[in-house]
């Protein structure tokens, strides 16, 4: 395997040491990321459980939008293949659900399932670029999060007349199986409650589905195993060993712009933009061989990227599952899991000695 | 290693033994009485020796779980951890369901409703709760797949065939349907679905589709039978939907999930969605006693703020408004999905109280304990951390009439609680918790002390207080290894998750292969368990069918 100290190689014997030395000095060190397979992502948490580490996500942004919107009001959603099986009626909500490949998928297919088979499926657009095609596009000039508060109002009655909103309510009213996509990082947490009431208020007379996109990193899968591993979403704080979730507090950007971090493990076995911060502290950086060199931290440990060079379970956007993915070929390469289980194993030695 | 636990009073009810004896264990098992002297004796005097207890009705993993934990992250509190175990005090999490249930003497639990299309998430779920064997449903009766054959009067032979399949790919021990069609007609508009309701789009009714699916598990020879959650659950009248289902099993074995949901009469049948609910407990009990093909489990209400978690999503729609706190989730999965509604049985509260009362008279009528299965459903009827009280309130009378002393008069007015002599012994504990439920997985190394039984014990030391006795057991062996010592876990072992050992058919995976590339775009190999998706080796035990 490829590892580096502050540029120099090294091997693996030699990396691992120097992380958990870096580790064990720590005071409040951060385990961010977590863009990678669900054994590593397991790991990280009993890294971090066991090190008193607070753990951040590479996609947090768009997943607090969901969870902070969820723990408050709720949700009512659908999967991908239920849209694409029975939706008659799919606003998109923003500009990225046209890049999306669901989109498009929706847009060449028709419902088969349920009671709308056989209708046509028309798109409806929200706030999103020009030209999408769409049968009625309404613009957001306001921004999301009101041009929903406008749509709303008309589901709801509280507005009433004529134009292109009042037109989008009515068609969203009248369909038999509505979907509303969209992104959550483009909407934030305001939009997406208010979509949400939006998607409920219509079920009291149809059916309606929220149907979120994923972002390129793993939050899907890091959601799920990190409640049930520590019984709260991802962001926690083990600094009292006791998981306590805040997500203001272990945002790991607005940690690191405090200076309340003095060390940092960043975990990218899959690809994950490194955000600026990393640079700014001593780090540890595990990433998928080929996506980084040694000057990605100040100790860098390449890891087999799960889904290619190593079998891995990770999020399915297509299936809205944790799904395992077949290695395509061999590597050398150790996984992400097992280097972060030798880390927490060199610090738990180390602690004993 | 030859282990004696001596001198404690040894509950087995399926060997009549309830007497001062030892319990003898060798290798995992519990052997015969030997002349060699002991590796390891534990004193059991003034202890009451049982079998591990084993849940069939818990939502412990999956989809719903993880989205209840998301909807309220604070229904459970987090404590420091011990030492040896990092989450293991992390309230609602898998470790901490481990270790709870382990320090109750519990050694073996269930999550009954894993739907097929998330049954990965759920297995590596399951496989992080420690110290527990654990096992899975699959739940169908939902799904395109399976409806389309139906609709198509394919015959059994196809439909024995997805059973089978998706037993196999999910590597579940059995089988549940979730208020069969419900799912699929509330896509379509429906909100309330009974036995022989017609099922939109698909000219279905539960009757049908349930009745399928009991002769596909009597034709694979799964141990465990159909586990059926049926239509109209905790609605007044739900009764008749409780009886009518069990005619139409038409004397085919048959579990009823969470009965007292069901033992609710319409106290003005002229007005049933008005009127209120009585108990139907003596009716639940009665059915029960004339079809012995029966099974049911109680999901006994426990007063305080919980959480419900179901798939059946056209139940949760009819009953989001009245989550409290106001928030709901609801899911409209691949076929079931999942609804999340938090809800109070509020203390003292007139309709929990009789709810409340309705569980534990179902269980103090019954004239086959080993038939009525103890759960809460959990988190449903509130959470399993309340067997140890409820256990209390089955054996000590006067313990009851002081709870119903504080509850009002409902309870006296529509149930027979308060007029109920009868004190649960041991051996009927052990009944509810242990022989009953092994016999209703067809676990037959389990839930009893008899040769060759699998060594899951756990040693309580004999207190008036129930509740104190079965929260903190003084001795729990798994497999033999001791892992709970005076109420704390002194060994992080893994149990294994239980799996039936069944052959699917080729052309039936041929076929799904196609169907699911259709409607996913992806293969039957994306909704598989694999071994190598665990971290560890050796998760999976292999269960046989019914031969």
């Amino acid at each position: 395997m490829a590892a580096w100290i502050k540029g120099g190689a090294t091997d693996a014997d030699g990396a691992i040491a120097a992380a958990a030395t870096l580790l064990s000095a720590a005071h409040a060190p951060v385990v961010a990321g977590l863009c990678a397979d669900v054994a590593a992502v397991r790991a990280a948490y009993r890294l971090a459980g066991s090190i008193g580490a607070s753990v951040d996500t590479a996609g947090a942004e768009g997943t607090y939008a969901d969870l902070g919107s969820l723990s408050r009001v709720g949700a009512m959603t659908a999967t991908p293949a239920e849209a694409v099986g029975r939706a008659d009626v799919v606003l998109a909500v923003g500009a990225r659900p046209w890049g999306a490949p669901l989109l498009k998928r929706l847009s060449e297919t028709k419902p088969t399932r349920g009671r709308a088979a056989g209708a046509a499926r028309s798109l409806l657009a929200l706030g999103g670029p020009s030209g999408t095609g769409a049968a009625l596009a309404c613009p957001a000039e306001a921004g999301l999060p009101a041009a929903l508060a406008h749509l709303r109002a008309y589901q709801r009655g509280h507005l009433a007349g004529d134009g292109p909103v009042a037109d989008l309510a009515t068609r969203l009213a009248a369909a038999q199986y509505g979907v509303v996509l969209y992104d959550p990082a483009e909407l934030g947490e305001a939009g997406v409650e208010m979509l949400t009431g939006l998607v409920m208020g219509l079920n009291e007379t149809t059916r309606c589905f929220a149907l979120a996109l994923a972002g390129p990193d793993q939050d899907r899968a890091v959601v799920q195993v990190a409640a049930w591993t520590t019984g709260q979403p991802p962001r926690v704080g083990f600094g009292r060993h006791v998981p306590e979730h805040d997500p203001w507090r272990f945002d790991a950007a607005r940690q690191a712009a405090a200076g309340e971090v003095d060390a940092v493990l960043w975990l990218a076995a899959l690809p994950a933009p490194r955000p600026g911060w990393l640079s700014t502290l001593p780090a540890i950086a595990l990433v998928g061989a080929g996506s980084a060199g040694a000057e990605a931290a100040e100790i860098v440990i390449e890891v087999g990227v799960p889904g290619e060079s190593l079998g891995g379970v990770l999020w399915n956007e297509g299936r809205a599952a944790l799904t395992y993915r077949a290695a395509t070929g061999p590597t050398d390469l150790p996984s992400a899991a097992d280097v972060l289980a030798r880390i927490t194993h060199a610090i738990a030695t180390g602690k004993d000695a | 290693m030859l282990t004696v636990i001596r001198g404690g009073r040894v509950v087995d009810p399926t060997a009549g033994r309830d007497a001062v004896g030892d319990v003898w264990i060798e290798d995992g098992h519990v052997v015969s009485p030997s002349a060699r002297t002991p590796d390891r004796s534990v004193d059991a005097t003034g202890c009451v020796v049982m079998a591990g207890g084993v849940e069939v009705h818990s939502h412990i993993a999956g989809g719903n779980v993880v989205t209840s934990r998301l909807l309220l992250p604070d229904l459970y509190v987090s404590e420091a951890a011990p030492e040896g175990h990092p989450f293991a005090h992390a309230g609602g999490a898998a470790a901490w369901i481990g270790a709870t249930y382990a320090r109750m003497g519990y050694t073996t639990a269930v999550e009954p409703a894993m739907p097929p299309a998330n049954a990965l998430a759920t297995q590596l779920e399951l496989a992080d709760i420690p110290l527990l064997d654990r096992g899975a449903l699959a739940v169908m009766g939902n799904d395109d797949q399976l409806l389309q054959i139906l609709r198509d009067g394919e015959g059994k032979a196809a439909v024995r065939d997805l059973v089978a399949l998706n037993v196999a790919t999910t590597r579940a021990l059995g089988v549940k349907c979730i208020n069969a069609g419900g799912a699929s007609a509330f896509k379509d508009g429906a909100l309330r679905l009974s036995l022989d309701d017609e099922i939109p789009v698909y000219g279905l009714s539960t009757r049908k589709i349930m009745g399928s699916l009991l002769d596909a598990v009597e034709e694979i020879g799964v141990p465990h039978p159909l586990h059926v959650h049926c239509n109209n659950l905790g609605l007044p009248g739900a009764d008749d939907s409780f009886v009518a289902t069990l005619d139409a099993a038409e004397g085919r074995r048959i579990h009823f999930a969470h009965a007292q949901f069901y033992a609710y009469g319409a106290a003005d049948p002229d007005n049933p969605a008005t009127g209120g609910f009585r108990s139907a407990a003596r009716r639940i009990v009665d059915a029960m006693h004339a079809n012995p093909n029966a099974t049911l489990d109680i999901g006994q209400v426990v007063f305080g703020q919980t959480v419900t978690v179901s798939l059946d999503i056209l139940r949760q729609f009819g009953g989001r408004k009245g989550a409290k706190p106001k928030k709901w989730v609801l899911n409209a999965g691949d076929a079931e999905g999942g609804g999340v509604v938090p809800f109070l049985y509020r203390p003292r509260g007139p309709t929990s109280s009789l709810q409340w009362a309705i569980g534990l008279e179902i269980m103090l009528l019954s004239g086959d304990l080993e038939r009525t299965i103890l759960t809460t459903d959990h988190p449903n009827g509130g959470p399993f951390t309340a067997y140890p009280r409820i256990i209390h309130l089955l054996m000590d009378k006067e313990e009851r009439d002081r709870e119903i002393a504080t509850l009002p008069k409902i309870v006296g007015e529509r149930s027979t609680l308060p007029e109920i002599e009868r004190e649960l012994s041991f051996s009927e504990i052990a009944q509810l918790t242990r022989s009953g439920p092994a016999r209703l997985l067809g676990l037959s190394d389990r839930g009893h002390l008899r040769e060759g039984a699998r060594a899951d014990v756990a040693v309580y030391r004999e207190d008036a207080d129930r509740t104190a006795m079965f929260t903190a057991a003084r001795l729990v062996l798994k497999d033999g290894r001791v892992v709970v010592e005076d109420g704390e876990v002194v060994d992080w072992r893994a149990g294994q998750t239980l799996s039936l050992s069944v052959e699917s058919d080729k052309a039936m995976e041929r076929r799904s292969e196609a169907y699911l590339q259709d409607r996913f775009g992806q293969s039957l190999d994306s909704f598989t368990v694999p071994d190598a998706a665990f971290g560890e080796a050796g998760v999976f035990e292999d269960v046989a069918c019914r031969a």
